[in-house]
Order: structure tokens, then C-alpha cells, then sequence
């Protein structure tokens, strides 16, 4: 799928201090800083721009606002941004999935509804950041929280797991949280320690089901009651 | 208070830090309708115990002045010794204790306050926790004046500045200003939200896996771990030396559907979740495992909490939209799609939206989660006005638009979902406690099916979930 955008974040000149937080969190690097004009009003020196082109209705930047000097505007024609996934080498979209480690066919991006196939695509497609994947698809740009990681994994899994945050002091994403499947060694196996360590867990189970391996579940449990 | 009756006044709804009023432009609530009657929790599990605080005077006491004292008794019996004196502490708060319990949720945080102050010689300042994006919450600060009656208070939001932690397991980010403070106390309200998530495994120790962290570690905790391990990323981030370092204990309002039954608070955070746990199962059970028996139902959302994370009668939506699944006991898989690459053949071992749901009405529900994978195969309509715009502007569902249809009013909405599906069968989700707002046909159906329920949670459900979790021996707090 992809993202139909139908708001446009809006700056409020005498309300901005300039304190960046909008710049550091937003997913599609909409807004940038840049010296107060003298006829525009408000007291500080630097001031919020945005390119209205690249603002996806994220509101991060609303949320963050301590001065409450942004406000979301309908757009009077929505726009629709996605990755169409028939233009890019299906063998090399499984591929680029399989890798990463996440679902080809499933959503990544519960907001957009956009899959992993549609994720890889845009890599494929010259998409080397998260920002990119995002203006790209329209992915990370409602909750801008469920999708994060797997993107991360996928940007890794190109060789792009070096891009550099943007901007540099910012913090729209900082890197790969630990995962399930990096405990398991190149034997296969989970060491004992850490299987003791969280014995309350299912652990062993869970990654063999991770894996694609149900076998001990089948046939299935009964629901009760 | 036993059988249907007449339906209670609704939570009002409350102005959002957004600036949005949706007390002004929802035109009618849910429990208006004709038809609609409440179902007591306790005509379903008369085994509950009494409150001690309910936001409703129908249902118990709403003294706050026995949550001050039972605060200050939980408070006195623990260790609070980590905390030096004039050192700084942050007493973490969430919204969703304010959303549940609110002004003895702030009674209980007040207290602890006054409390670690007066004995350990510090400063408390209130950091709230936010939760998911952009949910409507209600403005907490404002509407409780909390900068004045805190002193320090600040709302910190997950896409806040972090700090990358180690763990046992591997890195996380956490939400730097949260523990930005020598000390800091977990303050939590028991209920039974995003069990299908965290199982009630290590219950308490969650926001250290969610609300207290940043975006990376919640994406990891919903794509990278498995359908009944996701809770190890909290407890690898409460174990690890960044987190143990500032830690210096937890205080809990302990609840039932029906409102506040206790004040819960230790150092040791096992020993307090192995009691609020017991609890929980005990008096959310029955009534979850209920919802499995609903075979046809139109959900209304009336109230604040997005989709999930909207609540009735004390549990919140998620309990009816994997009801029919027991989540909770750990012999079943109930894999959600997203945790793993592969996924079976076989019936059963993933978890689905609940068939039982054959449509839903949006009269007033905050947006901010993405929830509109339903709408692809639900009839999903929308009650015409401003309440309708905010939530087709949503950033978290932009499909929205193109998929649910608009009703002039609710009630002629009820009447095109009744159309579409052929139920009679509705339950409306608009934050009441202690009563489940339904259409009097599924209330009837509900209290029919109640005692076998119950009767079967008492002796096999329950007796398995507290052995799952090696909690058999243990008492309720």
C-alpha cells in the first residue's frame, strides 16, 4: 500500500525559540533551521523552515514542541506516496527480505500497510536511509514506532546499516535494538546461561517458531474454554 | 448489583493536549442509545473483591482519602534505601493510570512524593511516561495541574532524545529524560492491557520494555522477539547495571474492573509482580475469557483510548479483539503475524483479529495507533462531524478515508452496521467501570454464559495460568 497525506505541519514564526526538537525528530528530515528574516516575527535568532513537499503528516514535530508553535493544516488535495513493488527484481526483494529477516508479504508498516516486498523495494531502489525509505513509502511516518526496527534491519541487511543520522545531533532513529535471533550461536543452539537466566521464558520454543519451525505445536493446542 | 440495568453515566470526555474537545462535538454517547443496557462485572464474577476507590459511586467508595492512607501504609512498609539523601528522583507516571484510575492515581503518586521526600531528604520530581505517537490523550497536565502540584513535572515523550543501554542481551535505547535523575521510582496501575503482547510474564516489569524506552526498543519488542518472549526485553532492561543503578523501587494501585482494591509497593519488583499477577488473573479472568463466548458483535468506541487501548467495563478493547484466543495460557502459540518470517500451515497457531467482530463504529475514539488492517475486512463506520475529520486525519490511518462509511448520527450508524451484519449484538467501549455497555441481547447472552465461564476459569484456567508462571502458590496482594 502507501500513505495518502492529508495534513501539512505549519511553523508559527513568533512562537518558535528555534530549539531544533522539531529538526531532530522529524522521520523525513521536513524541517531545518535558518537565521530569522527581520520582517518575520518572534524574538530568537534562528528560526524552523519547512519544506511543506516532505512534511507526511508524521506530527512528531507537533508533539515535541515545547512552545506549542507548530499546527497541522488540510491539505486541500491529499497526495499519495508508495513504492511500487513490480518495478524492482522480485527475486532480489525475497532475497533482501529473507536476509533481514522479516516478512516479505506481511505489513512492516501497520499505518501505511506497507510490506516488507515494498520496503526492500525501495532499497533496491536507491533508498539507502530511513528517511528515504520513509519519503519513499510512506512508511515510519504515522506511529513512527512499530516499523522502526525492521526498516533498520533491512537498510543492514543492504550494506546501508552505516548511514548517518540526519541530521548528525538528531534522533529520529539510533540503531538495531538486540533481537530474539541474535542469541542463537553459529550452532544453532542458545546457550544454556542465557536460557537459565530467563527461564521464564519460552525461549527455545519461541525461536524455533521464529524460525519456521512449528512442529512441536502441531496438532494445534485447544483454545479454552 | 446483579443482572442488566439501566446504563451508568460514561466518563466524560476530556479535552486532549492536541486542544481538541470532543466533549463539544459528540453529539451523543453510546450509552443514549436505546437498547443499551450495563452488565455488572459482578453479575458475571461475584467472586470480586470489594473496592476500596471507584471513579463511580454505584460500584464502591470514591473516598480518595483510604487510597491516601493505604498509599502511605504500602509506602512505610517498604525499603526505599537506595534513595540518599538530597539526591534526585524521578517518579515515573504513565497516562494510562491516569486514564484508569485518575485522581487516586494522582493521590497515590502525591503520597509517594510527600513520603520519599519527608523520609529520604530528596527531591521528587513527576516525569510522565507517554505512551504510543500521537494518541489523543487527555492534557493530564492541565487537567490535573500538574506542574503545581508536583513542583517538577515534565512529560516525556518516546521519541524523545535516548540513551543506548547495555544489556545481557544486547543494546537498547532508552527514554533519556526519564532517568535523568540519581533515583527513580516505577509507579504502575494492574489491569489487563496487551496481554496477547506481554502475557503477564514478569507483568510489572513491561515499561522497562516499552513505556519507559524509546522507539527502537519498541519496534524490537513487537518484530524482533516472539509471541511469549517479548517481555524479556523488559526484564533485560530492568536487569542491567544502567537501570539497576538508578533504581530505587516500585509502588502499584492495585485494581479489578470495578475500580481500586489496594496499594501495592517494594523494592523487590519479582515479589510485587508475583502478587499483583495472582491478582490480576483472578479478577480479569473470567470476564476476558467471557468474550470468547460472543459469536456476532458490533463494537462501538465512545470514549478515549485509541482502538486497543479503549476500555469497557475495566478491559481494555484487546480483550475482545484476540478474545478468542486464550493468550493467556502459554501452551498456545497465538502467534501474531509480524514475529515471525515463516508462517504455519496449521489452523490455529496464529492469532487473527477475532471473527466474532462483525463491524465497529467510531462515535468518538482518539487516534494515534494503527488499527486499520480491520477496516480492510470490517464494516467500519464513522459518525459524521469533527470527531470523524480527526480520525481520517490521523497520521496512524491514513486509509481510513477511503474505507470507513459516514453516518449522520450514532444511531443511524447502528442501524447500516445492524443492516451489514444482521447482529443485534453490540458492546460499547466508552471507559465505564465495572459495567460492560451492551445491546440487552448479548447482555442476556453474556449472563447466561457467565457461570460456566467462571466456573471453568476457577477450576482449569486459572489453577494453569498461575502454574505457567510458577505463581500456584501465591496469594493476591
Amino acid at each position: 500500500m502507501a500513505k495518502v497525506v492529508r495534513m501539512v505541519a505549519e511553523i508559527i514564526a513568533e512562537r518558535c525559540t528555534g530549539c531544533a526538537l522539531c529538526v531532530y525528530v522529524c522521520p523525513t528530515v521536513a524541517i531545518t533551521l535558518r537565521d530569522r528574516r527581520p520582517d518575520e516575527p518572534g524574538t530568537h535568532r534562528r528560526i524552523a523552515e519547512m519544506f511543506e513537499a516532505s512534511c507526511y503528516n508524521a506530527q512528531n514535530c507537533l508533539e515535541v514542541c515545547p512552545e506549542d508553535a507548530i499546527v497541522m493544516h488540510r491539505l486541500a488535495e491529499p497526495f499519495t506516496v508508495g513504492t511500487d513493488v513490480a518495478q524492482a527484481d522480485p527475486a532480489e526483494v525475497k532475497a533482501l527480505c529473507r536476509k533481514a529477516g522479516i516478512p516479505g508479504r506481511g505489513l512492516v508498516c501497520m499505518c501505511a500497510e506497507t510490506t516488507g516486498e515494498e520496503l526492500a523495494a525501495a532499497v533496491l531502489g536507491g533508498a539507502h536511509t530511513p528517511e528515504a525509505i520513509s519519503l519513499a513509502t510512506g512508511a515510519r511516518t504515522g506511529c513512527t514506532e512499530l516499523c522502526h526496527q525492521p526498516i533498520l534491519q533491512l537498510l543492514a541487511a543492504a550494506g546501508h546499516g552505516d548511514a548517518p543520522r540526519n541530521p548528525a545531533r538528531g534522533f529520529q532513529w539510533y540503531g538495531i535494538a538486540a533481537r530474539a535471533l541474535d542469541l542463537v550461536g553459529p550452532d544453532r543452539v542458545v546457550p544454556d546461561e542465557l536460557l537459565d537466566a530467563y527461564a521464564q521464558f519460552p525461549l527455545a520454543s519461541d525461536l524455533r517458531v521464529m524460525q519456521g519451525d512449528f512442529a512441536e505445536f502441531e496438532p494445534p493446542a485447544a483454545s479454552a474454554p | 448489583m446483579t443482572g442488566l440495568r439501566a446504563p451508568m453515566t460514561p466518563p466524560a470526555l476530556q479535552r486532549t493536549w492536541t486542544g481538541r474537545d470532543p466533549a463539544s462535538v459528540v453529539r451523543m454517547r453510546a450509552a443514549e442509545l436505546p437498547g443499551i443496557v450495563a452488565l455488572p462485572v459482578r453479575s458475571i464474577d461475584p467472586s470480586l473483591p470489594a473496592p476500596i476507590w471507584s471513579a463511580d459511586a454505584s460500584l464502591g467508595p470514591t473516598d480518595l482519602d483510604v487510597v491516601r492512607r493505604r498509599t502511605r501504609e504500602a509506602l512505610q512498609q517498604a525499603d526505599w534505601t537506595r534513595i540518599e539523601p538530597r539526591s534526585t528522583v524521578n517518579l515515573i507516571a504513565n497516562p494510562h493510570g491516569f486514564f484508569l484510575c485518575g485522581e487516586a492515581y494522582l493521590v497515590m503518586l502525591e503520597e509517594t512524593q510527600r513520603h520519599l521526600v519527608a523520609k529520604r531528604e530528596c527531591t521528587v520530581r513527576l516525569r510522565i511516561a507517554e505512551s504510543m505517537g500521537h494518541i489523543e490523550n487527555p492534557d493530564w497536565m492541565r487537567i490535573y495541574d500538574l506542574r503545581n502540584r508536583f513542583g517538577d513535572a515534565e512529560e516525556c515523550p518516546q521519541i524523545g532524545r535516548g540513551v543506548e543501554i547495555d544489556t545481557r542481551v544486547g543494546p537498547f535505547w532508552l527514554t533519556r529524560d526519564l532517568f535523568s535523575a540519581d533515583h527513580f521510582v516505577h509507579t504502575h496501575v494492574a489491569e489487563m492491557r496487551e496481554g496477547y503482547l506481554h502475557r503477564m510474564i514478569d507483568r510489572l516489569h513491561k515499561p522497562f520494555g516499552m513505556g519507559y524506552t524509546r522507539l527502537e526498543t519498541r519496534s524490537a519488542y513487537h518484530f524482533g522477539w516472539g509471541p511469549r518472549t517479548g517481555q524479556l526485553v523488559a526484564r533485560a532492561v530492568f536487569d542491567s547495571d544502567y537501570v539497576q543503578q538508578r533504581y530505587a523501587g516500585s509502588i502499584v494501585l492495585d485494581t479489578s474492573p470495578e475500580g481500586v482494591i489496594g496499594v501495592d509497593a517494594d523494592l523487590d519488583l519479582d515479589a510485587l509482580n508475583a502478587r499483583i499477577t495472582t491478582g490480576v488473573l483472578r479478577h480479569y479472568g473470567t470476564l476476558m475469557r467471557l468474550m470468547a463466548e460472543i459469536d456476532d458483535v458490533i463494537v462501538v468506541f465512545d470514549g478515549h483510548g485509541c482502538h486497543m487501548y479503549a476500555y469497557g467495563g475495566g478491559i481494555a478493547f484487546d480483550c475482545l479483539m484476540y478474545g478468542q484466543v486464550d493468550f493467556l495460557d502459554l501452551d498456545n502459540l497465538a502467534l501474531l503475524k509480524g514475529f515471525a518470517s515463516r508462517l504455519p500451515d496449521t489452523p490455529g497457531l496464529t492469532m487473527e483479529f477475532n471473527p466474532a467482530i462483525k463491524a465497529q463504529i467510531m462515535n468518538y475514539m482518539a487516534g494515534g495507533v494503527p488499527y486499520t488492517m480491520m477496516t480492510r475486512r470490517l464494516p467500519t463506520y464513522l459518525v459524521d462531524g469533527p470527531a470523524a475529520e480527526w480520525l481520517i486525519d490521523d497520521p496512524a490511518s491514513p486509509w481510513l478515508g477511503e474505507r470507513a462509511h459516514i453516518a449522520p448520527d450514532l444511531p443511524a450508524a447502528i442501524t447500516a452496521a445492524r443492516a451489514a451484519t444482521g447482529s443485534d449484538h453490540l458492546i460499547v467501549f466508552d471507559s465505564t467501570p465495572g459495567a460492560l455497555h451492551v445491546s440487552e441481547p448479548l447482555g442476556q447472552l453474556l449472563l447466561e454464559r457467565a457461570p460456566a465461564v467462571a466456573e471453568h476459569v476457577r477450576t482449569h484456567a486459572l489453577p494453569k495460568w498461575l502454574t505457567q508462571r510458577g505463581l500456584a502458590t501465591h496469594r493476591p496482594a
